[in-house]
């Protein structure tokens, strides 16, 4: 009796395995894309969050009035026309005919709406970009004039930020609470369904004023897990997988079905010296880092091969970047020798600091290997985002590994971000007054060889004071199904995949 | 019975304020900005002065944490999330299905082989499958979850190819996730279910049932397991309640969009509104899962109800 | 002091007949064997370790098992063998600590707590009510996050997590003692409170603190191998189990033996000090076997 008793239990359980793996491949209609992304949208109120993963998901569903290209040109996109009356003033005549997922029609009232919307203090995140607008008027329905507070040469790339997508009123208003889940656009998708932290389902809207999708369904996914990732788009899951790990390039590629799409983003990540603290603030011992340092190697060892080795803090894939500088290069007998002569009693206890984001952890540990061979016996320091930056703030460290993403068009924002001494991530805590008063002039300096010159020779100033070492412009690597045409990453993070089309 | 359940609901609020005042001390001792965490590290001095004094973080402690109290009681508003600007409740609760759903798969599936396999042990006391069951059901309460879970990922998803990695919305993506977390529960109900049973089978109405000449089978089910549940449902409702407190590690290896991966994010991110909201709904809904334990003894057992009157 | 004569000969006389039937416990014995084999690691670590755990070696990295690397190289091409072996002084470190937080904090509040009883007990077991109404995962994780990454934030982590239920168990113990002839004969002889806890009733319920110091032992180590799992936990280059595991996962397709080491000597560790512990309570603890 009781033996029967565990084989039935033993039957059905095999049974349950067998039932369960029989569904286990979900079969997959070719009207719908699935992306995957690593992250979710934390919200999908345009001026909630300023990240790379609600831009990607915003991007499909509500509008912004001007695009840039890669090379950051602007171009129309609810705007049909645009121009600059001056130094501080811009018009833009609206697009008509154009209609909002709730059948609104698109006027400029939305427009002045969505500017008013992200100046309030509910925009707090993204209050950087709307700032700098003073006024916004509209002599008429559908033209938009706009006063900035003072001459800024990138302010399309401020218009073109997700930030300032155009919402519309009426859909704010009636949603309350609930908009940030169902919002409201004049974009090519609507929201179905939104599963946080796992999906994002939208179709396509029937009215939409362009070249409308040739898919009705856009899943974009979140899969933290980047091993995840590779196998959902190794079994079909998913089309596109975003930023597969470097690891599993060789795999994809060979891969019969699948291709590997590699692309640079405007970044660059490098490690700072703490220029206020002793030893770091002599430039000697600086370069004496610079040249105890194999970068070259060490991102080779961390990114196998991938990326670059920036020789400019400007990355490559923005205007006026200068890619003629020198490049680094290990040298431990100048090393010492500029070590002695800084004064610098061996071995020296640093730290470098770092937040938990993998390659930096590694690129720590490999150049705490290196620094041991000069005599500088560091501690690799993983901090968590919140204490890092805290800890930066106080000035208390004396390297750092830090990134930077240029989210507006053109070297200007890196400059005074990181590098003017009034910048707000200024963490090498650098000052120097030339530097400075350059940073000031190329922001509101019309864009020409006059503009290129001043930014090159930013570029070799910063590069010989030192207050930063380049350590690599990180290639992202996107998985794609070979059945998926015209998929094109982005370097400006997030990626537009309405234009995707599937082969028979 | 009623002013029973009344009782014990309101024993829960001094245990809700101290949950309150525990995370909130720890919260604040917690390192870390989180108007510079939320508003990103672009943000202007402005708007971090305007996020700190908005959202009351210049404020005493005490003074935080008094109002933080009054508004959950006056208007059961527990505050709003940091980083999506919606209400820390339509958050936990957009979270919570996914949590419950695996937390319930696992428990079925730990009961429904656990209780079986236990009485099994407990009949063939000291046999070979006695000792085998033993042994694995210490193995079990010994396999680090996140492990296992990555192994199970190897396995079947690398190689086999049998069930998805990741995801949250067929049968097929809760296979994995739960035979990763119902390992542990199955190991506690299993030796939970052999002790009791064995505790039980040793009483004397035991003894008498089977002079009377009934039958093994009646003699096990009916008589022996019937009088050995209690232990076995308390420690069910025990497993129940610490998965639906989040299985943090199994919702992050699989990319579950449960409430432990919504506390762990939340924590990561100085995201407060929700950490705090997110634990005092863990705590009351360990309560309740206790509460319903209780009620459960009493339906069972004639003797306890006669208690509660 | 005629009163305590009593229990302590029985426990001495005791430890002799716990080890001869400890003994007849195969899997006890295998557990207490592993562990003593782990104190030697922990102990030896820098003689027997083959390897510096913290030297790179870059063109060495991903070296499969060989007879060089016996568990292969990681991707800094340092020897995972070296790593783990001096990964078990960091995990029974961790292990202890947080264990001995737990049983002098729990003991302290569940001894006072049981011992005068009345209010105060009420008072304190109600503050471990609502420490336990957090689940000790969680609570572990918020107290590493306001205390900040480290090895010692993380012992003190996890030990504070798993205090309440060390003082649940003494209270019980106490409570059961506190009437007993050889407690009230020592109160008649005038002796303090502390000295009676001391020397007279918490002696006598080592057994159960014993047993569940050792299982908790298991516990602690798991979960700080899980907090530096979700990255709560240590720094770098230091080699804790569990943030080997983690580390290991992105090459899991291409070098399975990165994670599965790691995950076998947590695995192996647990299982020994469950073993033990389960072996320990049929021994010590009779009532409560389970």
């Amino acid at each position: 009796m009781k033996g029967k008793f565990s084989s039935k239990v033993a039957v059905l359980a095999v049974a349950a395995v067998v039932l369960v793996a029989m569904f286990a491949v979900p079969a997959l209609a070719k009207d719908t894309l699935t992306v995957a992304n690593i992250y979710d949208a934390r919200s999908l109120d345009p001026i909630i969050q300023n990240e790379v993963a609600a831009s990607n998901a915003i991007c499909h569903i509500n509008e912004t009035l001007i695009e840039l290209t890669d090379e950051g040109n602007p171009v129309p996109l609810l705007a049909e026309t645009f121009e600059q009356l001056d130094s501080t003033t811009y018009k833009f005549v609206l697009r008509k005919g154009v209609k909002f997922h709730n059948g609104d029609p698109f006027t400029a009232a939305d427009v002045l709406y969505t500017i008013e919307r992200a100046k309030s203090p509910l925009g707090s995140a993204i209050k950087q970009y709307p700032e700098i607008i003073e006024s916004a008027e509209a002599p008429d329905d559908h033209t938009v004039v706009i006063k900035i507070k003072y001459p800024f040469t990138p302010f399309w790339g401020t218009i073109a930020h997700t930030s300032l997508a155009i919402v519309n009123k009426r859909a704010v208003e009636e949603k309350g609470d609930m908009y940030p889940l169902e919002p409201v656009g004049t974009g090519p998708f609507f929201v179905k369904e939104w599963v946080k932290n796992d999906r994002l389902t939208l179709e396509r809207f029937e009215d939409y004023w362009g070249k409308k999708p040739e898919y009705t369904t856009l899943v974009i996914r979140s899969i933290p897990e980047s091993v995840n990732r590779t196998i959902e788009l190794e079994t079909g899951a998913i089309d596109v997988a975003f930023r597969i790990p470097v690891s599993d390039v060789t795999r994809v590629k060979e891969h019969n079905d699948l291709d590997v799409i590699g692309g640079f983003e405007h970044s660059v990540t490098y490690m700072g010296f703490n220029c206020e603290k002793e030893p770091w603030s002599n430039p000697k011992v600086r370069e004496a880092i610079a040249l105890a340092l194999d970068i070259n190697g060490a991102r080779h060892a961390v990114f196998r091969g991938t990326g670059l080795t920036p020789v400019s803090i400007v990355p490559p894939t923005i205007k006026y970047t200068d890619k003629e500088l020198p490049a680094p290069k290990r040298d431990l007998e100048k090393a010492k020798q500029l070590l002695k002569e800084a004064g610098v009693q061996l071995p020296l206890k640093a730290q470098i600091w770092s937040n938990s984001y993998k390659p930096r952890v590694d690129l720590a540990q490999i150049f705490q290997a290196q620094l041991k061979e000069v005599g500088i016996e560091v501690e690799a320091k993983v901090l968590e985002w919140g204490a890092y930056l805290d800890g930066l703030k106080l000035g208390e460290h004396d390297m750092f590994i830090l990134g930077w993403v240029i989210s507006s068009v053109g070297p200007d924002g890196i400059f005074s971000g990181i590098v003017h001494s009034k910048g707000g991530s200024n963490y090498s805590r650098f000052f120097n007054e030339e530097i400075d008063a350059l940073i000031d002039q190329g922001k509101t300096m019309p864009d020409g060889p006059e503009r290129e010159a001043l930014y090159k020779k930013l570029q070799q100033l910063v590069g010989d004071a030192r207050p930063m070492l380049y350590l690599y412009n990180e290639e992202n690597f996107f998985g794609v199904n070979k059945n998926v045409q015209n998929f094109r990453p982005s370097p400006r993070g997030y990626h537009n995949v309405t234009g995707v089309t599937f082969k028979e | 019975m009623l002013k029973y359940i009344v009782k014990r609901i309101f024993s829960l609020i001094p245990v809700l304020l101290g949950v309150a005042f525990i995370v909130f001390t720890l919260l604040y001792l917690t390192p870390g900005d989180p108007a510079r965490i939320v508003l990103g590290e672009q943000a202007t001095e402005e708007a971090l002065a305007e996020f700190r004094e908005k959202e009351g973080l210049n404020d005493p402690f005490l003074v935080q944490f008094g109002n933080y109290v009054w508004k959950a009681v006056t208007k059961g508003d527990i505050g709003r999330s940091y980083m999506t600007r919606r209400s820390v409740a339509n958050e936990i609760m957009s979270a919570f299905p996914s949590t419950l759903k695996l937390a319930l798969s696992c428990v079925i599936a730990a009961v429904l082989l656990g209780i079986p396999i236990g009485i099994l042990s407990a009949i063939r006391q000291n046999t070979l499958f006695d000792n085998i069951t033993r042994f694995l059901a210490i193995v079990g309460l010994s396999m680090p979850v996140f492990w296992q879970g990555v192994l199970l990922i190897l396995l079947f998803s690398v190689k086999l190819r049998w069930f998805p990695a990741s995801g949250f919305d067929t049968w097929a993506t809760l296979v994995l996730p739960t035979l990763t977390l119902a390992c542990n529960p199955l190991a506690v109900i299993t030796r939970m279910t052999r002790s009791s049973m064995l505790e039980v089978v040793r009483q004397d109405y035991i003894r008498t049932a089977r002079a009377k000449g009934q039958t093994e089978q009646i003699v096990i089910w009916r008589h022996a397991l019937g009088n050995a549940l209690i232990p076995i449902v308390t420690v069910i409702g025990l497993q129940f309640g610490s998965l639906l407190a989040g299985a943090v590690l199994t919702e992050s290896i699989f990319s579950i969009p449960g409430v432990g991966r919504l506390m762990v994010d939340a924590i990561k991110m100085r995201d407060y509104p929700v950490v705090q909201g997110g634990v005092l709904f863990i705590a009351v809904a360990f309560s309740f899962v206790n509460l319903m334990v209780d009620l459960l003894y009493a339906w069972i057992d004639p003797r306890i109800r006669a208690q509660y009157r | 002091m005629s009163g305590n004569t009593a229990p302590r000969m029985k426990s001495e006389a005791g430890l002799l007949d716990i080890w001869r039937r400890l003994r007849k416990n195969p899997l006890a014995m295998f557990g207490l064997f592993i562990v003593v084999l782990l104190i030697f690691f922990a102990i030896t670590a820098d003689v027997i370790a083959p390897y510096k755990y913290y030297e790179q070696n870059l063109i060495n990295s991903f070296q499969s098992p060989s007879k060089e690397h016996l568990f292969g190289t990681d991707e800094f091409g340092r020897d995972i063998l070296s790593r783990i072996i001096h990964g078990s002084r960091i995990s029974l470190q961790v292990g202890l600590i947080a264990v001995g937080i737990s049983v002098i904090f729990g003991g302290f509040f569940g001894a006072v707590a049981g011992y005068y009883g009345g209010r105060i007990d009420n008072l304190i077991m109600r503050g471990m009510d609502i420490l336990l109404s957090i689940p000790s995962i969680l609570l572990a994780i918020a107290i590493a996050a306001s205390l900040g990454p480290g090895l010692y934030n993380m012992m003190v982590a996890v030990g504070i997590s798993t205090t309440p239920q060390y003082a649940r168990i003494i209270r019980g113990s106490v409570l059961s003692l506190r009437g007993q002839e050889f407690v009230e004969a020592a109160k008649a002889v005038g002796s303090s409170d502390t000295r009676i806890i001391m020397k007279h009733i918490l002696p006598n319920c080592l057994a159960p603190i014993i047993v569940q110091s050792t299982l908790g032992v298991a516990s602690a180590i798991l979960t700080a191998a899980g907090l530096s799992f979700i990255g709560l936990g240590i720094q770098p280059p230091t080699p804790e189990w569990g943030a080997m595991l983690s580390g290991g996962r992105e090459y899991i397709r291409d070098y399975a033996y990165m994670t599965v080491f790691p995950g076998l000597a947590i695995m192996i560790t647990i299982l020994a000090l469950n073993f033990l512990g389960d072996g320990l309570r049929d021994v010590l603890d009779p009532k409560l076997k389970r």
